[in-house]
């Protein structure tokens, strides 16, 4: 969303994070209690206190599809796994895993990875990015 | 390939290792009892495929372990029968009694 402001995005996140919490601002010491909590990777979800979750029918939709495929082919390349991939989710913190829908989750560390690796640069991506999104506004026009 | 420490059938505990980063053993059936069930083949173990260590990564026997769900949650409600199965790299389990 180009046209936010840092205080609105900010507030945009603080609202996405589904879990009350403690306010934390880099501590300077957190018991070893806390660190082990900390420590928890996000996709291990059993167990959590939690309420019943309604059950709803969702079709895939075109581009869930694109992102497992691209995702797949990236794997299939050699570029990196699937093991790497959830390790990759897991790092994107709690805000951006609970907050992401699933396949949003994978594309976003494919970029991710991606940039990592060397194999492109954030500048390409988002001069790209701005390229295809003037052009998606001159065609609503 | 090595051979598998544990047979289909053998009682085994879920260590509760510290772990710091990326894991596939869940916290919820750490330091629980289960049972055997399926062999897996080797691989590498999660902790070093999710860095991208396929090529020299720590390769172990996988086993799948199914518990009684009782074991798991003490106040499960549900038939006493119901299992959950879970799949573990040799690291993560021990013998459930130990050896005298």
């Amino acid at each position: 969303m180009p046209g936010l402001t840092y205080d609105q995005l900010q507030k945009k996140a603080k609202d996405l994070a589904p879990e009350e919490r403690e306010i934390l601002d880099s501590p300077y010491t957190i018991s070893n209690e806390a660190y082990a909590a900390l420590r928890w990777v996000l996709h291990d979800v059993g167990g959590q206190v939690d309420i019943p979750a309604p059950y709803l029918e969702k079709g895939e939709e075109p581009w869930e599809m694109n992102t497992y495929l691209t995702c797949e082919c990236l794997g299939w390349r050699g570029a990196w796994n699937s093991e790497e991939r959830r390790r990759r989710e897991n790092d994107l913190g709690g805000t951006q895993y609970f907050g992401l829908p699933y396949y949003a989750r994978w594309i976003t560390v494919a970029t991710k990875s991606l940039v990592d690796k060397g194999y492109i640069t954030v500048d390409e991506l988002g001069a790209k990015i701005d390229e295809i999104r003037e052009r998606y506004e001159k065609g609503k026009q | 390939m090595a051979k598998p420490k544990f047979d289909v059938g053998d009682e085994v505990r879920v260590r509760n290792q510290t772990s710091l980063f990326h894991t596939r053993t869940q916290k919820y059936t750490r330091g629980h009892v289960g049972v055997v069930s399926e062999h897996r083949p080797e691989w590498v173990i999660p902790e070093d495929e999710a860095f991208g260590r396929v090529e020299d990564g720590r390769k172990e026997p996988f086993y799948v372990v199914r518990f009684k769900q009782t074991e798991l949650w003490p106040d499960y409600t549900g038939f006493e029968r119901d299992t959950l199965e879970s799949e573990f790299s040799e690291r993560w389990l021990e013998p459930a009694r130990k050896e005298k």
